[in-house]
Parts: structure tokens; sequence; C-alpha cells
């Protein structure tokens, strides 16, 4: 009986801090559900990966097709090729970010957009060199050599090619020219 | 409540804590509305004084800049300020009206009415005559008098003089600023009574809550959201982080109009909430017209690939740079709109290309910055960007140029006659001429007439040295006939020994850039266009950038009548000794044609090597006649001033032979081992 009063005086501080708390707890979980549903919503770097949706479905068959080894391996090198173009970029961009981040003049949503994907493609890269060894022990080691020599010359061809089409238009463009400039003169010749 | 306090019942303290909060807020929001802006270049001044070139369509052009003024009006701020200010004003002549009924400080002078600096003599002279007029005995109450008021003016004035004149009374006042001794004090706190009132305690705390609770965190809140939007170089992240995936070091100026278009700036021009105001065909009137204008067929191509505002966007921005009205006040006001979004954009897309240090991204950007501003399609001819040519004439007057266009400077060193000539020929009035020629003289061209490396207070560039690269330009508009460079023009001394701050490179005289270029002539471009030149190092046989631009938006001197003007801008030399070839660019943002590049040559040498030659270098100075150690430690002044007069000597005697002979002046100058390869 004699605790009552100082039991009733309690409540107000308690109320006060349990008010407070619980503004506390509703703001932290309602700021990180935001923070996670806007980090899952940010794009992905790079868009889907073909090569690899193309070796899986052809490693996993659903009836009892057999797909031959060759063709397995085959679709494992593609698929090695574009991670390897995809390493390069991402590597490429690394410094670059930084600098850019430091300096203000990206957002921090790119460098998280970055990291994720750079996270992605070294799991990308041990999954292939997995597969890569259980179809010959130690070919994990050289199957990325490989897949870097086909981007280079994949490189070098389409350098070549884009050279071949500039030269052609180039080529028709001062024929007209000369053709042109021929008339012209033949018309002038005609007129003395 | 405690009795010690008083609260401001008459409101005489209140003024002046309303006055004080208010200025708090209002100096600063005023100093930061009215002070002068950072931004690039500040002039106002016009290319062309007195302009009467009026592009086809210009109205739109003057409709679109109007708009953005009205934009940068920001009249609320304005009207808020003007409020506060109004408040202020009035609080101060609530101060000035109401006297103050309590705390008068007691004035024994001002009793008496006498000046502060009489002497004892007048002041006792000056009592009697007091004691005369006000005694009590001596006069009557006047109406509004009693006997009591006189009593008390004559104990006043009693008082006063003993003030003055008594010792032990003097010590009172002078210790506690009245005759009679220490006075009761009280403490107030400038607050009106009301708000303590019992019955306003709930609105008193409603009010604190609302502020303090809601309103500040809201406040703060959105200013720091607010600026977490925008970017260093005043893009929305998003449109940066868009942009940054476009970045590809192969990147050319017709690829980059298409990567620019994918900001979200643009997106709030032709899609996002205004999708809807685009349904009736304007797409399809846009690409019509874009491609009876000439629209190349691989570019149609590119424009086909996307879709929706994106699709619209780009079409936009091609049809602006092929100057093509789109007959409707809708379609060409979003046009120019985009221009100018794409300006912005592509500001972030040079710091992104920055980063990356590869040449032709950033070469790319600059270019089509020029491009957008003079409203030419990237690859057309420069003679586009002179007032009234069109490219029927600017094809007519090129003749036969084969792919290489016509440059300004190329049509004006034809001779006067046959330039007139060949523009009547292709179709230019007399007027139309003359117009176009004001232009054409006008243009800022720069000629880069020395560049060198220097080492301030040094002779040789030692590795890993604050280096400075120092540019010597004037303005050579197209077609006049410079006079040669007098040799002088082209030293750059170092600063005096003495002045340690310019030493350092944090001058206290800070170069003063008191003469800004003036704005870009630019009549199809919605904006005022402040042009700025990048002044950069690149290697370009590996396509890389050395050292990144330096914007140069005025100089110290006047650059007009052809006066030498420095440009300079420091970087540390690279760790190894050896010979450095660079290309010295200085690329204009706003004029298409007039960028120049010089091969230029950094040679850093062996410290090791440099002692020795200093070494020699003393014994055959007979009037130096210190040890290594001595001069490595002093180095400067005399010395230095020994060698520029030699080389002045010397280049006075061969006048003519000045533009081939930099490298000499560059040696004798900078007074270290570099040279400069002149192009010519």
């Amino acid at each position: 009986m004699v605790a009552l009063p100082s039991l009733i005086s309690l409540v107000a501080p308690i109320s006060y801090i349990a008010v407070l708390l619980s503004l506390l707890i509703v703001f932290s979980s309602l700021y990180r559900k935001r923070k996670a549903a806007k980090a899952a919503s940010l794009e992905p770097w790079f868009p889907a990966h073909m090569a690899r949706d193309i070796y899986l479905s052809l490693l996993h068959q659903e009836d009892s097709t057999v797909v031959p080894e060759r063709m397995l391996k085959a679709a494992l090198v593609v698929r090695a090729r574009e991670d390897i173009k995809r390493l390069i970029k991402l590597q490429q961009s690394k410094n670059a970010l930084q600098v850019l981040l430091q300096k203000g003049c990206v957002g921090d949503d790119l460098w998280t957009r970055f990291q994720r994907a750079e996270g992605e493609l070294e799991e990308e890269l041990t999954d292939v060199a997995t597969e890569a060894d259980a179809y010959q022990d130690g070919w994990g080691q050289v199957i990325f050599k490989t897949a870097n020599e086909m981007v280079n010359h994949e490189r070098i061809r389409e350098r070549a090619a884009r050279v071949a089409t500039e030269a052609t238009a180039e080529r028709a463009w001062w024929d007209q020219k000369k053709s042109e400039r021929a008339a012209v003169g033949l018309a002038s010749k005609y007129r003395k | 409540m405690s009795k010690d306090y008083n609260y401001d019942d008459q409101g005489q303290f209140f003024p002046y804590f309303i006055l004080t909060i208010l200025g708090l807020i209002l100096v600063p929001i005023t100093y930061s509305s009215f002070a002068p802006s950072k931004q690039l270049g500040t002039s106002k001044e016009p290319l062309i004084k007195s302009s009467e070139y009026v592009p086809p369509h210009h109205e739109k052009v003057e409709a679109a800049r109007r708009r953005q003024a009205k934009k940068e009006r920001r009249l609320k701020r304005f009207t808020a300020l003007v409020l506060g200010w109004a408040a202020f004003s009035y609080m101060c002549y609530l101060i000035a009206t109401t006297s103050l009924v309590e705390g008068k400080i007691w004035d024994p002078y001002d009793i008496l009415g006498i000046s502060t600096s009489a002497t004892e003599k007048q002041i006792k002279s000056h009592y009697k005559r007091m004691s005369l007029k006000f005694h009590p005995d001596k006069i009557r109450p006047g109406p509004n008098e009693t006997m009591e008021m006189l009593n008390d003016r004559f104990v006043e004035i009693t008082k006063a003089y003993k003030a003055l004149t008594d010792e032990e009374i003097r010590n009172n006042y002078i210790q506690y600023g009245h005759p009679d001794g220490k006075q009761s004090f009280s403490i107030g706190i400038a607050l009106p009574t009301w708000i303590v009132a019992e019955g306003n305690t709930y609105y008193v705390l409603a009010v604190y809550g609302l502020l303090f609770g809601i309103l500040l965190p809201y406040f703060v809140g959105k200013w720091w959201y607010g600026t977490k939007k925008f970017t260093k170089d005043g893009v929305m992240y998003e449109s940066a982080g868009r942009l940054f995936k476009e970045y590809d070091e192969t990147l050319d100026e017709e690829r980059l109009v298409e990567a620019l278009t994918v900001g979200d700036e643009i997106k709030e021009i032709t899609g996002g909430v205004n999708e809807k105001e685009w349904v009736n065909g304007e797409d399809a009137t846009v690409e019509k017209k874009l491609e009876q204008a000439g629209f190349p067929e691989t570019e149609m191509k590119a424009l086909n690939r996307h879709e929706g505002w994106r699709r619209r966007a780009l079409g936009l921005l091609w049809a602006y740079l092929y100057r093509i009205d789109l007959g409707s006040d809708k379609l060409d006001a979003a046009k120019l709109d985009v221009a100018a979004a794409a300006i912005a954009l592509n500001r972030s897309f040079n710091s992104i290309s920055l980063a990356f240090g590869n040449l032709q991204p950033l070469i790319s950007s600059i270019r089509l910055s020029q491009h957008i501003i003079q409203a030419v399609v990237p690859g057309e001819s420069p003679l586009l960007q002179v007032p009234h040519f069109t490219p029927s004439i600017v094809s007519a007057i090129e003749q036969d140029g084969g792919k290489n266009h016509w440059s300004v400077q190329r049509l004006m060193s034809l001779p006067e006659t046959k330039r007139k000539k060949l523009c009547l020929a292709a179709g230019l009035s007399e007027p139309e001429y003359t117009t176009a020629m004001t232009f054409a003289q006008a243009l800022p061209a720069l000629k880069i007439e020395a560049a060198f490396f220097k080492v301030m207070g040094e002779k040789f560039i030692t590795p890993s040295s604050l280096v400075q690269f120092v540019m010597k330009v004037r303005i050579v508009p197209p077609g006049s006939k410079p006079p040669p460079v007098h040799p002088k023009d082209l030293l750059d001394e170092d600063p005096d020994e003495t002045d340690v701050e310019a030493l350092l490179g944090r001058s206290s005289r800070a170069p003063k850039k008191s003469h800004d270029l003036p704005l870009a002539h630019a009549p199809f471009y919605p904006r005022d266009a402040h042009p700025a030149w990048h002044m950069f190092l690149a290697d370009v046989r590996q396509g890389k950038l050395v050292v990144p631009p330096h914007t140069i938006t005025g100089f110290e001197k006047s650059p007009e009548g052809f006066t030498v003007v420095t440009a300079k801008m420091q970087f540390q030399a690279p760790p190894q000794a050896g010979e450095y070839g660079f290309t010295a660019m200085l690329m204009s943002d706003s004029y298409i044609g007039v960028d120049a590049a010089q091969p230029v040559t950094l040679v850093v040498s062996d410290p090791g090597k440099v002692e020795r030659i200093e070494e020699v270098d003393d014994i055959s100075d007979p009037e130096e006649d210190s040890l290594a150690g001595q001069m490595n430690a002093m180095r400067g002044g005399p010395v230095k001033k020994r060698h520029v007069e030699d080389e002045d000597d010397d280049e006075d005697d061969d006048d003519d032979e000045e533009d081939s002979d930099t490298d000499g002046e560059a040696d004798g100058v900078s007074d270290t081992d570099t040279e400069t390869e002149d192009e010519s």
C-alpha cells in the first residue's frame, strides 16, 4: 500500500521511454526495409548472361536427350569468353569509378551495383573453372587463357572489318566525285 | 516561478530578441542570394557588341532564354527576403521609438547640463548659477509642477554636483555608477509575459514541438536529400550513372550524341510524367523532317534502336543540330530544352572521361560541346557558325574541298576581293556578307606563341618535381595580320624570392582573372554560353591523357590588340629521368575549328647529372664564386637576371627569327632544360 504512490510516479518516465524506444524501433525497421527494397530494385550492371544460360540449359536437359560432350565443352568456352569480356570491362572501369566516387561525380548506387557485379563475376569465374576441371583435370587453369585469346582475336577481326567497310565507302565517295568532275570537264570541253 | 526574473511586460526588450534572430537568418541568406556566382565565367558582355544578325526562328530561342531566366529568378526566396527585411526594419523602428523606462544611466553632466570637458572651476560656477535658479525657496512651481518636483530636481542637481566635486561621492559614482552607492539590479528576460501565462502553456508547447520536432528535421532532411540528388557537375546521380555505363573508349561525337540522351534531365522533357503529351505523332513529324534535312541512314538506324522518350529525345537533339524548324511551338521548345540539357550532361560525361584518361572520348566530349553550342552537326563545316551561312552556301564556297571542310581561318585567309566574290556567288547578299565578316573577324581563335616547362627557381626539371607548364598565347582573329611578338612577352619570370606564398603556388596575389572572355556568339543555343578553353597535355600515340585539363575562362591581361597572355598549369614530373614527348592541346568549348595543338618535350634530368652541370657553371661564372652546395641553397635572383639580359640582347638583333627561335627563349627564361618544337 505504501509503494503505490511511487509506482504511479514511475508511470510517466516509463511510458516516455517506451514511446521513445518504440518510435526508434519503428523508424529503424522502416528505414532498413526501404533501403533493402531500393538495393533490390537496382539495375544489374550487365544484361542477362546468355552464354551461361545456354550452357546450363544444355547441361540440364529435361528429357533424356544426350548432349554430346563436345557441344557442352564449346558452350563452356563461349561462356568463359563472355566472362572475360565482362572482367575486362569491370577492371577498366574500377579505377575511374573510384576516382569519380571520391570527387562526387557519381552516386553511391553505382558503386553498390559495381561491387555486386564484381562479386557475381567472381563466383561465375570459379564456377566455370570447376566445370572445366570436371571435364578434364587442369583445364580450369587454361580455359580463361583460351577465352582471352578468343576475345583478342574477335577484336582484331572487328577492327579489320570496320576498316574494310570504311575503305569501300570512301572509295565509292571519291569515285562519285571523280565522275562528277569528269562530267563537268566534259561539259566545259563541249562548250568550247 | 522565481521572482528574480521579470518578463518583458512593456515589450521594450522583445524587439531586440526578434532583431537578433532575424539578423542571424537574413544576413547569410541575403549574402548567398546576391554574392557573385562562382560558376565558369561571369562576363555578360557579348562577343559582337552591335550584332544585327537575327537567325531564322530566333523568337523561339529568345522565348527559351526568357523561360530559363524566369526559372532562375527564385521569386519565393526574394519575397521571403523582402518580408524578412521589412520585419527587421519594423523592429528597428520599434527600438528607436520606445524609450527605455528604466535602467537609464545616471549621468551628472547631463543633469547639470554641461559638457564632459568642463573644468572644476567651471562646474562650481555653473552649479552656483543653477542653485540660484532652481532652489525651491527661490522659485514658484509652474502650472504642472508641485513643490515636491522642484525639491527632487534640486536634490538631483546637488547630487550631480557632489559627484563631480566631493571625493567620497565621486568614488561611489565611479564604482557603482550612482552617487548613492550600490543600486538594486534586476534580470529581465526578453520574452513577453503572455508566453508564460497560465492559459497559453499548451499552445506554446505545441509551437515549440512543431518547430523542433517536425519542421526542423523536415527542412534539414529536404536540404540533405536535395543536395544528394545532384552530382558535382550539376546532373542527377541517376544520369551520371547511366552516362558512366555508356562510356566507351572509342566513342566518337555521333555516338556521344546518342549516349547523352540517356539522362534523366532529358527524360523529364520528352517523357516521364509528360509522356501523355506526346501521342499525336510528333515523333513521326520530327523523323520526317530529319530525313528531309539529309539525316544519314546509319544515324536513322541508330535512332530506330530506341523507343519512347529516348527516341524522341534523340530525334529532337539531332533536329537541333540540323537547325530544323519543327513548325510547332511545343516541339521547338522541347528541342531547345533538350539541347541545353545535353550540354549539362556532356559536362558530366567530360568528368567521366577525365577519370578514365582516354583521349578519344574526352576530345569527342569537348568537340560535341562546340557543336551543340553552335548548333552544327558533328563532322560538318566550321563555316556554319558564321552568320547567314547555310549548308548550301557552305558547300558552294568550299567547292572541291574533298572531305576536309574549310575552317573560318581558311576562308579569311583568301584575299578580300576573292573572298567577297566567292561568298556573293554562293548566294549571300551584300549586307549579309558584311555581318558574316564582322563575326569572322571577331572569332577569338587562340594562337600558341610559346609553350614550355619550368620548375620555379630551378635550372633543370628533376624527377617528381612540381613542374609548371606555361603557355603564351594570343588571340589572332581569322584574317588579321598580327604584329610580330615582342620576345620579352614570351618570358615567364619567377616571382620574387621573398614572396614565399607565390613560390608555393598559393600566392596572396592570386592571378586576378579580371578579363573574362566575352559571352560566346551562339545565336541558336538557348542559354548564355560562357566560353572556356581547356588546356591539357596528351600522349597522342597512346591515346592517353597525361595532365588533366586546366580550364581557362579569363586572363590576367586583356587579350585584345594581340596582347600575349599567359596560361599555366602545374603537375608533378614523372619519377624517371628521360625525354617525354607530349602534345599540348588548347581546345575551345564553344567555337568550332579554333583548337590548337603543339608538340612539346619534357626533359626530366637525372639529379646527379644536374649537380655536375651546375658545378661546371660555377667555374665559368666568376661573379658567383660559391660552392655547388651553396649554389643549390641560394639559387635565383642575380644569376637569372643576368641570363635574361643576355637573351634579350641576342633577340633584339634577330627580331625576324622570333618564331623559329622559341627554343632559345624557353631555355633562357625558364632556366630549365626544355625544348619547344615549333610547328611552323
